[in-house]
């Protein structure tokens, strides 16, 4: 989105805008985590970090030699509920590298005439790098859910983004009995003179409303997987080279670049398959290339499971 | 009004805009269902139908329908265009909205000329906007007076004729099996100028994954008639 194009009309709104600074976040949130990475000694440390209420990170770790700092967000209270908001703040410095994950995945319980929401804002600096690597979004029965994420990155960060979202779960045993999950997305490129929109990637599942379960939406899978990567490097060589390692999966996956903004260029794969650890491997392999090959870093091995 | 007069003025110029006879380029496009015919997933009228029926309830709605409410609500075109592009991230069919809209603002410029297209096709060749198939639709529709509600029934009744058409000639289908899916998709355009007036800005560019992904494998397709 232009930035100097700003209309009257109701339009999309950037949520969890980038007026809103650390600490700033609305006391009415459940939980809040600010978190600021710099580049100190050739090593990525936290500058700034805060929390408050139902959300922390765990005492950071280096998971090789890369100088990444990986950071674990937890969620104290286990899941998220009806009216829940929860605000991450997360800004990575010129040349800092954060690897952010989360403990287990993300749980929707019932959230009656309500949803739960999570906001993100993301800045990357120049040269920064973000993997961000979360567990998986489970959806109970009658859970309704937001996920916003404005990313700003510059043209020379480095951002991946790995996602799984699951049919969810209920007692009687059937998928897909929750009532929304939306998960959207937006990536902008930060430049001179302005910010541009790169990307916007906006999943919104009403299993309610419609059956979402056939041709034209999961195509017979359950379980959905995207990755989104923003990087000067890729190339249409590099998506026909995702594409293939795909190839191996028990997936149903396509993969296309986005457009070029600022000298950057970002790369969506989305892949339908029927449980989560074959998206994980799927995903894993995808990121384990990038890893390797942009930054001689091995294949990401949580230990979590 | 005069007997025999025709109500609107607009009437026989909403028909050209939308007639699948004006050269933008539609017989080119599957928007992503020529993936399920090599899957053989769409084979015959009834598959084909529920193909549509879902790309009328998705694409057309979040994506193409809702940019047209944007713009006749004032939205700032360069803002809605901007929007687009990053919306449409199967890359065949944001190459699609643009190679197609591109050919709109032409035809436009000579038979339906008006300043807000000028404006339009001064940010295209400025390099400000990328000139999408909805939003050159909206901007000549909204000059030429036409009601949203008509506006968005005729452009989403002229996608799904130019798909159906080509469904016809790709799987192929009978001459009057196409006509009889226009007549049941009437049905789901009626719906969904009905949902896009109730979606929020939010809800822009929902469109499901299967459907993305489809659109997304075409790229790789090996042998297809259609360039997305």
């Amino acid at each position: 989105m232009s930035a100097t194009a700003r209309g009257s009309a109701p339009l999309v709104e950037p949520v969890g805008s980038e007026t809103r600074g650390f600490g700033q976040a609305q006391s009415a949130a459940m939980g809040e985590l600010a978190l600021r990475i710099e580049q100190r000694a050739g090593k990525s440390v936290a500058s700034h970090q805060y929390h408050r209420g139902a959300l922390r990170v765990l005492r950071p770790h280096y998971l090789d030699e890369s100088g990444q700092v990986c950071y674990v967000l937890v969620n104290p209270g286990g899941a998220y509920l009806g009216a829940d908001l929860y605000v991450i703040n997360v800004e990575v410095g010129d040349g800092a590298k954060l690897l952010l994950t989360t403990q287990s995945a993300t749980k929707i319980y019932r959230t009656p005439g309500s949803f739960a929401e999570q906001r993100m804002t993301v800045r990357l600096g120049e040269g920064a790098q973000l993997e961000l690597a979360p567990d998986q979004v489970i959806a109970y029965r009658e859970a309704s859910y937001r996920q916003n994420a404005h990313i700003t990155v510059r043209p020379s960060s480095s951002l991946v983004m790995a996602e799984v979202v699951t049919p969810g779960w209920s007692p009687d045993g059937a998928s897909f009995r929750y009532e929304e999950l939306r998960l959207r997305t937006e990536i902008h490129v930060a430049g001179t003179p302005g910010t541009d929109l790169l990307a916007l990637d906006n999943l919104l599942i009403r299993p309610p409303c419609s059956d979402v379960t056939g041709m034209g939406f999961m195509e017979g899978y359950s379980h959905l997987g995207s990755l989104v990567v923003v990087d000067a490097r890729v190339d249409q060589a590099l998506a026909d080279e995702l594409h293939a390692l795909t190839a191996g999966h028990d997936a149903y996956t396509g993969v296309s670049l986005t457009v070029s903004v600022g000298g950057t260029v970002g790369l969506v794969l989305r892949s339908l398959s029927n449980s989560t650890e074959e998206l994980a491997t799927l995903l894993g392999d995808c990121t384990a290339l990038l890893r390797k090959r942009w930054y001689g870093q091995a294949r990401l091995n949580l230990r979590k499971y | 009004m005069a007997p025999g007069a025709i109500s609107g003025g607009y009437q026989l110029a909403l028909q050209q805009l939308t007639d699948s006879a004006l050269p933008t380029g539609a017989f080119a496009h599957s928007l992503g269902f020529e993936t399920y015919i090599e899957r053989g997933l769409v084979h015959d009228e009834e598959s084909f139908g529920v193909w549509l029926s879902a790309f009328i309830g998705q694409q057309l709605t979040y994506s193409d329908g809702l940019a047209i409410r944007f713009l006749y609500e004032g939205g700032p075109v360069e803002e809605l265009d901007s929007l687009l592009t990053a919306q449409l991230l199967p890359r065949q069919l944001r190459e699609a909205s643009i190679k197609m809209g591109t050919r709109l603002l032409e035809i436009g410029s000579e038979v339906f000329p008006s300043p807000e297209l000028v404006a339009y096709r001064e940010l295209v060749t400025a390099g400000r906007a990328a000139g999408h198939q909805p939003l050159a639709f909206a901007v000549v529709a909204r000059s030429l007076g036409v009601p949203l509600p008509e506006a968005l029934a005729a452009y989403l009744f002229a996608a799904v004729t130019s798909l159906t058409q080509n469904a016809v000639r790709a799987i192929p289908l009978g001459q009057n099996a196409g006509q009889r899916l226009l007549r049941k998709a009437s049905d789901g355009v009626a719906a969904a100028v009905g949902h896009v007036s109730h979606l929020s800005p939010d809800d822009f560019g929902a469109v499901s994954p299967g459907l993305e992904i489809s659109q997304m494998r075409h790229e790789r397709q090996r042998a297809r008639m259609f360039m997305s």
